[in-house]
């Protein structure tokens, strides 16, 4: 017969461990409480002996035997031994009849054997015996039964097996029981775990109530799966989106190019032709690199290249770029950066955030308007703000242009793929930052920094990295970038 | 006529590689794996290489990595269909002399192919002269004839850029990269907006052009007529 296989559970070996442990040591207590009574009761059994002797030595030879009778007759529990004996070692009176050969005359107390004369027959007992000569030259013994001893380890015996026996078994089930119940829990969350290998992204699993260790792994690995099925439908969403996008321009590069090859009837039209397929490829392309530098600004890791970053020179940097397409299309762009703050950051991922918005206003103000840039600090936030008198993001919208591919109706004549505020988004994500969006006449984007990552001296910038390490470890960064997916 | 040795796993892109290649005046050997192009790279001594990242066998920047161990200094352009920056990066600082993105277009290659193989030298010269031109890298002054020309910061590196580059066609992204340094291609067309601005202030009226724009291709600073 094969075992129960909790036999093979740690729990049970454990239970087994700790249920041997106490046996020995509940063992070990009774034998000290055992000895320490014993040898108490011994003591005291003999120094009454000794006194005895004492008393009955001291009475006058002719009215010895009849004290020692006496003295007999008064033990009711019949534990008192008494023996008389001429010099000659012939029996003269008392209840042992024969000298018992171990004892030596006038020694202290010590156990010796005797044979006692019961109804039932003789039997051999171990008695405590003191044996002392008389001035008469008779050797008187005395000795007492210490049967208080042997009821004492009657009784720890008694105790040993009425409670240990039962407690070491109570051990050994509890222990089963525990390691089947840790299986079953095992085997329910193996069933779980496999329906969700096997596809069902729903699944979750049990958990009883919060306090125990099993549930709150339970509950922890959950809220992992959670995250985890938003990520996959939101995956799924993405390659959705890519699916849609890339066949649009392929469609067209297609039909473009399996028209004009039927129907171009001479170089010029077939070269008219595939001009026009290359455009549409050349867009599936810009499309892919988008997603893929998204992929790649979501995926790194947060201060992988951080350092300090001027946000006021960044701004130059951004003016020097696009005032000159702004004044092409007649749009006024004015940079106020009057106060001169930096942040932590990477200088590349801020520049490419901040032209993207900077590059969306101008795309979208209409001639003769203007943009505005400005660093403000206020309300412990470092704000840069970007306005404009554009055609504005309305409030329905407002949620929506952080998606990707979103392109607003309004817009559909404007080239572009859609994902520039995606990138913003990420890329402000990555630094821990925040991005608004205000809906208004025209439209206001804020990239918002919070005082606490802004570097202002050496000292608060080490002080800024030690809180770096805490609240936004890399993996805290990847989780929150993978979130936006 | 110079000679390039191109080392690509995948026979039909090599062919048409190859093919272009040749119809632009270039003499093309070309090796299909890591250990054929290293072999044909110390035998051959090319004067460029483009070697692509993935290959069978070793792969293209390991090539790269043996040829300068030997002090072997051919340039090369490496092509990737690995997109990332820091791949990027990691390319050039193994050796690679530059870098593009698969899939791309052939003008990109040609340019990039020319511009490796004309490498402006090294010069402690502080005045750089292209045709009329004449550019004081330390007065930061620019010159056409007698007329001064007044520029601003980022039109005097861009033009700084082409006198370095003259009579070679510089693509829109190259120009991103070394002037602009920019990671990534902007959605507006921020190239065109300043080169058209430069050259109203190279191309005074009554001068001959010298900045040019090849259409779908990227602009080219002409010295001669």
């Amino acid at each position: 017969m094969r075992p129960p296989q909790f036999i093979h559970s740690t729990t049970f070996h454990w239970a087994l461990a700790v249920g041997g442990v106490l046996a020995i040591f509940v063992s070990m207590l009774f034998g000290f409480i055992y000895w320490n009574t014993d040898s108490y009761l011994i003591a005291r059994s003999d120094g009454m002996t000794t006194g005895q002797m004492n008393i009955l030595a001291a009475v006058p030879a002719e009215r010895r035997l009849y004290s020692i009778n006496q003295h007999l007759k008064e033990d009711s529990r019949n534990v008192q031994y008494a023996g008389l004996f001429g010099a000659d070692g012939r029996w003269i009176g008392g209840n042992l009849e024969q000298m018992p050969p171990e004892l030596n005359v006038n020694d202290t107390v010590r156990g010796v054997s005797v044979v006692k004369e019961l109804p039932s027959g003789p039997e051999r007992r171990v008695i405590r015996a003191i044996a002392r000569r008389l001035p008469g030259g008779e050797v008187l013994v005395i000795g007492r039964e210490v049967d208080e001893a042997n009821k004492i380890s009657h009784v720890v015996g008694m105790a040993l097996t009425l409670g240990l026996l039962p407690g070491f078994c109570l051990c050994l089930l509890a222990g089963a029981w525990l390691s089947m119940r840790a299986q079953e829990r095992v085997e329910e969350v193996n069933q779980r775990v496999q329906r969700i290998i096997a596809g069902d992204l729903r699944e979750r699993l049990p958990h009883r109530n919060v306090d125990e260790p099993l549930s709150k792994l339970a509950i922890i690995v959950n809220g992992m799966l959670d995250e985890m099925e938003t990520m996959i439908h939101a995956l799924a969403g993405v390659g959705n989106d890519i699916a849609h996008d890339l066949r649009t321009p392929l469609t067209r590069a297609r039909l473009t190019l399996e028209r004009g090859r039927t129907n171009a009837a001479s170089l010029q039209q077939l070269q008219t032709v595939v001009d026009r397929a290359v455009v549409g490829i050349d867009q599936a392309l810009t499309i892919v690199t988008a997603l893929l530098r998204l992929a790649e600004i979501e995926n790194s890791r947060r201060s992988a290249c951080f350092g300090n970053v001027a946000m006021h020179e960044m701004l130059g940097e951004v003016r020097d770029i696009y005032e000159p397409i702004a004044e092409n299309k007649n749009i006024t762009l004015r940079v106020d950066a009057a106060c001169h703050l930096t942040v932590r950051g990477d200088r590349d991922l801020l520049i490419e955030a901040v032209a993207n918005v900077v590059d969306n206003a101008v795309k979208f103000t209409p001639e003769g308007g203007r943009v505005d840039i400005e660093l403000l600090h206020a309300d412990g936030e470092v704000i840069l703000r970007v306005t404009d008198t554009g055609c504005g993001i309305s409030e329905q919208e407002r949620d929506a242009v952080q998606r990707r591919f979103y392109r607003s109706d309004k817009i559909r004549n404007t080239p572009g793929v859609g994902l520039g505020l995606n990138l913003v988004a990420a890329i402000v994500k990555l630094h821990g930052f925040r991005l608004a969006i205000f809906p208004g006449p025209g439209c206001r984007v804020e990239i918002i920094c919070a005082d606490e990552l802004m570097v202002s001296g050496t000292d608060r910038h080490s002080a800024r990295e030690f809180r770096d390490g805490i609240t936004h470890s890399p993996k805290a960064a990847v989780v929150a970038a993978a979130k936006s997916i | 006529m110079a000679r390039l040795l191109l080392i690509e796993d995948d026979g039909e892109t090599a062919e048409e590689i190859a093919a272009e290649l040749a119809d632009c005046g270039f003499e093309v050997e070309w090796a299909a794996d890591g250990i054929e192009g290293l072999d044909k790279a110390r035998a051959l001594r090319p004067d460029a290489m483009i070697v692509d990242r993935l290959l069978p066998g070793m792969d293209g920047l390991t090539v790269i990595e043996a040829l300068r161990k030997d002090q072997v200094r051919t340039p090369v352009l490496v092509l990737s269909a690995l997109g990332a920056v820091d791949d990027r990066v990691r390319g050039l600082r193994m050796g690679g002399d530059d870098y593009l993105t698969k899939p791309f277009a052939f003008v990109e290659l040609i340019a990039r192919i020319e511009a490796l193989l004309r490498r402006p030298a090294e010069s402690r010269e502080t005045t750089l002269r292209a045709g009329p031109l004449e550019l004081d890298l330390i007065a930061r002054t620019v010159k056409r004839g007698d007329r001064v020309i007044d520029l601003l910061p980022r039109e005097f590196r861009l033009l700084e850029y082409m006198m370095q580059r003259s009579d070679q066609l510089l693509t829109r992204a190259m120009l991103l990269e070394e002037v602009w340094n920019y990671k990534f291609i902007p959605a507006t067309n921020l190239v065109d907006v300043h080169m058209g601005r430069l050259r109203h202030k190279v191309d005074g009226p009554g001068d001959i052009p010298m900045i040019h724009n090849v259409r779908g291709a990227g602009f080219i600073l002409r010295t001669g007529p």
